[in-house]
């Protein structure tokens, strides 16, 4: 007796428990029915399909497409061109827009779990280690299937000879210059050189409280070595790779430019407490005026406008090795586009993909971006945009694009190797720039011959 | 003579107090200070004390932003629905442990020890396959569950040692009287015991309110997301929104300070009645 | 969703019934004790195998496969893994940060929140004055480590808040790189996290002191007894039983500090603030090797297993 008393009210409260659960949860659950029911993750597809069907009453098909685009544009212009999209095909799409950081997390711990959007952002530098995990899928298939003319691309990311990434819009990496700086400390030119530069750096330590230039060296994010170092070897014509492997073993371009910023570092030129900070903290340095030049994406004009109007800058070409004349390389970052390996409509989410490549959308989302066309037919209305960007634009052309971590393996750990040894030969740690070469060379290596 | 010496005890107690409230204070002081700044005045060097740009702009926007007020109900449902279901079922497990003697004891209190050794981040892969392949990916109950799980050993281990704390008597009478062990536990023992469920719920609340990776990694969209990832997403990569992270951490702590103030009395009471051995 | 988890109410609420049932033909009294206490265990047990012990034996699997997840058909190596990250030589500077870390924030959780809560506990105070001051010293512990970690970046920078009070005291000659320099980075990390750590120490602590009875205090002043005498000999053996779970506790939660040091450092510069946590993340999230995430993983469980049983058994002898 005592003991189905208590079986009873063992079930009942268990029962009672999770309904309090339930209850509490299924506030908010329910509240965001709306959203839910189109968000359903791709994960649950089969739970999604049921929602559809129950509240919809269609088998509409609904592409999610993660990225970090949204939170860059204009409020509101991603979603607009998409809608645009829907209207045309009836194909709707769900913008999961989250900062750059976020996004990537998100897209990496996705291709591991196998929960990545059906439609994503990807970074070229990115494209390796998906493609090789067969996380995201071969557009040349695809591109094969819809029959495209892919000849309008002005670029797409390999691996293995096959597309897995087009870029949608590519952003230059001009250097941006602080004039009210440079006029405190009696520089009338710009430096287009590296001994103007150094003498430009010099006048700057000397006269003002500003730095003269950052580069972000950061363990956790170390892209500065692509921005802000690379950029420079890439302005003199060099190269970090050869025939697709490392060639950095030797190479007197990349060994100067390397001197060169160990000589800014010894001499304090560069910002204090580089070795702990982010791209982030640059843009900051730069909108506080504490600094002269820095190299960064055009995508980032708006925002510094915006952040302090008060300051006067310019753009200029990354200056290049004395006596140097041949044209100049300009790091370039791109707003790629790949569809996920489980994604179940592949056929419309290329639809989607080549909506966004055609000319004329394509040339919106460069002209609203600050960005230029990954279609070489698109042809974007830049007169609403700053006059700034007309002269980047004119710098970009007298160059040409190139960023050797897009669709290298394993890209964020080169640069972090790399970042290792060069804070250990500023720090003195290492005797030479070459030997500091050799040690990179040694750990690039295991990653180009997987 | 015992006079002086009572001073000079009361200095060294003032001295402490006032480098304890600088140490724990400052940092706050500064986060609260910045959040009223504009985001170009938290980096000047001196910096400034009082801004002129002091103002509630940050908190303001944050305030107007639905998908930012939607974390913080996000994080109450969660951390809410963690404590119930942790309390509930680490008070029956705890109830087993301190009442009854039976196989496995030994091992099952083992397992339940060790596991809160297992550092989370070594999980994370195979628990997020686990999670889609449950289909509890992108919505609350992963976040419960996972939450659910990894405070329970904490719940069970000081509540079965408060139980321990209680005369077995207290539930020998109700069954003299024909009530059922069930009867025993919750009408006799559970209200003598508040204030330690107390102290361990809110150690709950703030695990699972506080928590980072699991809340970033198995959420997808930003309705089902908490707040300490909505202040991440505050770095966006071209600058941070310094003066927003901060007043979102202001807000963000606040119900966690108000639990604290309003449960401090019973949250050292059930402390101590805990973890002094039984 | 809600259909899934109703299921899974009745499932439960039914194994809990099959349980006890199964139980009930046997009738002796032992059975029936077993049954009804596993039937109160029951829920935490499914759970916590479901939810822990599969992901845990998951990794363990992986640890014995050549990279997993990258590669569509892992070969088995046996315990290749294992001999190439104990032969890694960055992961020994890691173990080394990690266990300074660990060490000295222990120490001075333990001496801070001490101090503190021996002041909050003397007779000197009023109630007010305490309970005031009580919350003041708590406050560190309300904020999730992303906060901390940001607001320690802004007061750390160069040109912070610490930097311009070392510089207007003339405490230093030149800006401080807390978290830039090699030699600071790894102290920097750990000063942030014993600032976020100590105040529970000093809510257990007090909390402790509270229990300690007023009579011996009485007996110790009749005896003569001077106020370190009494620390050492009446208070510090009352609350030892508390010092000795915390620290446990303490050293198991300190050891997988990640959130802070990722944010802060990201284990930089170079690797002068490398713990175990940032190597398993890196391994998995930027090299894309999972399998030697994991094994690293796996090594920090077995340290951390071989900790909980030394807390299992210090708690059975105090119980």
């Amino acid at each position: 007796m005592r003991r189905k008393g208590f079986k009873k009210t063992m079930a009942m409260g268990l029962a009672g428990m999770m309904t309090v659960g339930l209850a509490a949860c299924g506030g908010g659950t329910s509240e965001s029915g709306s959203t839910q029911t189109s968000e359903a993750a791709a994960a649950t597809e089969e739970a999604a399909t049921e929602e559809a069907v129950s509240t919809e009453a269609s088998s509409d098909v609904t592409l999610e497409f993660q990225q970090w685009w949204g939170v860059e544009l204009p409020e509101g212009a991603l979603d607009e061109i998409c809608n645009e999209f829907t209207n045309q095909t009836g194909i709707k799409i769900e913008t999961l827009s989250n900062p750059y950081a976020d996004t990537k997390t998100q897209i990496a711990a996705g291709a591991a779990a196998g929960t990545m959007a059906d439609v994503v952002g990807l970074d070229g530098s990115w494209v390796y280690d998906f493609a090789k995990q067969g996380a995201i899928a071969n557009l040349t298939e695809l591109m094969g299937n819809a029959g495209y003319d892919d000849s309008q691309l002005s670029d797409q990311i390999k691996f293995e000879s096959n597309t897995y990434m087009i870029p949608v819009v590519n952003f230059a990496y001009p250097l941006y210059v602080n004039m009210d700086i440079l006029k405190e400390a009696g520089v009338s030119e710009i430096p287009t050189t590296w001994s103007e530069f150094l003498d430009a750096a010099q006048k700057i330590t000397d006269n003002t409280d500003a730095a003269a230039y950052f580069i972000p060296l950061n363990t956790e994010a170390p892209n500065g070595i692509q921005n802000q170092l690379s950029s420079w070897v890439w302005a003199s014509g060099g190269n970090l790779l050869k025939d697709g492997q490392p060639n950095l073993s030797g190479n007197d371009t990349i060994a100067e430019t390397v001197d060169l910023f160990k000589e800014m570092y010894e001499k304090g030129y560069l910002s204090p407490g580089i070795e702990a900070l982010k791209e982030q903290d640059m843009v900051n340095e730069f909108e506080n005026g504490r600094l002269a030049f820095m190299v960064d994406g055009i995508s980032h004009l708006t925002t510094i406008k915006t952040e302090s109007s008060d300051i006067n800058f310019e753009f200029s070409t990354v200056p290049v090795k004395d006596g140097y004349t041949g044209q100049s390389g300009m790091d370039v970052a791109n707003w790629g586009i790949g569809i996920a390996e489980n994604c179940e409509h592949k056929e419309e989410a290329w639809q989607f993909v080549e909506y966004l490549m055609s000319p004329e959308v394509n040339a919106k989302l460069a002209q609203l971006a600050n960005a230029f066309p990954g279609n070489s037919k698109a042809e974007p209305d830049y007169s609403s945009n700053d006059a700034l960007f007309q002269k980047a634009y004119d710098i970009f052309q007298t160059g040409y694009a190139i960023n050797e971590f897009t669709g290298a393996p394993t890209s964020e750990d080169l640069m972090r190797s790399f970042n290792e040894q060069f804070v250990l030969y500023i720090d003195g740690d290492v005797d030479s720039a070459s030997s500091m070469l050799d040690a990179v060379q040694e750990a690039w290596i295991p990653a180009f011959s997987k | 003579m015992v006079g002086k010496k009572k001073g000079y005890v009361k200095a060294i107690i003032i001295v402490i107090l006032v480098i304890g409230t600088l140490w724990a204070g400052f940092p706050i002081f500064w986060m609260l200070d910045n959040s009223f700044k504009n985001n170009a005045d938290i980096f000047t060097f001196p910096p400034t004390w009082f801004s002129k740009t002091f103002g509630f702009n940050a908190y303001i926007k944050i305030f107007q932003n639905p998908e930012e007020i939607r974390f913080f109900i996000n994080s109450y449902v969660i951390a809410a629905c963690v404590v119930v279901l942790t309390l509930f079922l680490g008070i029956l497990a705890a109830y087993a442990f301190s009442r009854y003697d039976f196989p496995g004891k030994k091992i099952i209190n083992t397992l339940i020890v060790s596991v809160q050794a297992v550092p989370p981040i070594t999980l994370l892969i195979p628990y997020m396959s686990l999670i889609v392949s449950l289909k509890l990916y992108n919505t609350y109950f992963a976040l419960i569950f996972t939450y659910l799980v990894t405070n329970l050993p904490y719940c069970i281990l000081m509540t079965t040692g408060y139980l321990n704390t209680l005369p077995k008597a207290l539930d020998e009478a109700v069954k003299i009287d024909g009530g059922s062990s069930w009867t025993a536990l919750w009408k006799i023992l559970m209200p003598t015991a508040i204030p330690g469920l107390v102290s361990v719920g809110m150690y709950t609340f703030m695990q699972a309110w506080n928590e980072y990776l699991f809340a970033l990694s198995l959420t997808k969209t930003n309705s089902m997301r908490t707040v300490p990832v909505g202040i991440n997403l505050l770095m966006g990569q071209h600058s941070y929104e310094w003066n927003q992270m901060m007043a979102m951490s202001v807000l963000g702590s606040i119900p966690v300070l108000l639990l604290f103030l309003f449960f401090q009395k019973y949250f050292i009471a059930g402390m101590t009645a805990g973890s002094v051995k039984s | 969703m809600i259909g899934q988890a109703a299921h899974s109410v009745a499932w439960l609420a039914k194994g809990v019934g099959v349980m006890a049932n199964g139980f009930k033909k046997q009738s002796t009294k032992t059975a029936r004790r077993v049954a009804v206490s596993y039937s109160y265990l029951a829920p935490t047990l499914v759970l916590m195998l479901i939810f822990l012990v599969v992901p845990i034996v998951m990794v363990i699997g992986y640890t014995f496969f050549d990279n997993v997840i990258v590669n569509k058909n892992p070969v088995f190596v046996g315990i290749k893994n294992y001999v190439s990250v104990l032969s890694d030589k960055s992961f020994w500077p890691a173990v080394g940060h990690t266990l300074y870390f660990v060490i000295i924030s222990l120490i001075a959780h333990l001496l801070i929140g001490m101090v503190f809560a021996l002041i909050l506990n003397t007779r000197y105070l009023n109630y007010k004055t305490k309970a005031l001051f009580r919350v003041l010293f708590a406050l560190p512990w309300m904020f999730t480590a992303s906060v901390i970690a940001i607001v320690w970046r802004m007061m750390m920078d160069p040109s912070g808040v610490l930097n311009y009070f070392l510089l207007t005291f003339h405490l230093a000659d030149s800006k401080v790189l807390f978290l830039a320099s090699r030699d600071l980075a790894l102290f920097s990390v750990t000063l942030i996290n014993i600032w976020s750590g100590y105040p529970f120490y000093m809510i257990s602590i007090l909390a402790g002191l509270q229990g300690v009875s007023t009579d011996l205090y009485e007996a110790a002043a009749l005896d003569g007894a001077n106020a370190p005498r009494t620390f050492f000999y009446i208070t510090l053996p009352t609350i030892k039983p508390i010092l000795v779970s915390l620290m446990m506790l303490d050293f198991i939660w300190t050891l997988q500090q990640f959130a802070l040091i990722w944010m802060t450092t990201g284990g930089g510069p170079v690797n002068a603030s490398e713990m175990v946590s940032t190597y398993i993340y890196k391994y998995a999230f930027t090299k894309y090797e999972y399998s030697m995430a994991s094994t690293a993983a796996v090594i920090l469980l077995i340290a951390c297993t071989i900790i909980g049983i030394f807390y299992v058994r210090h708690q059975r002898s105090e119980a």
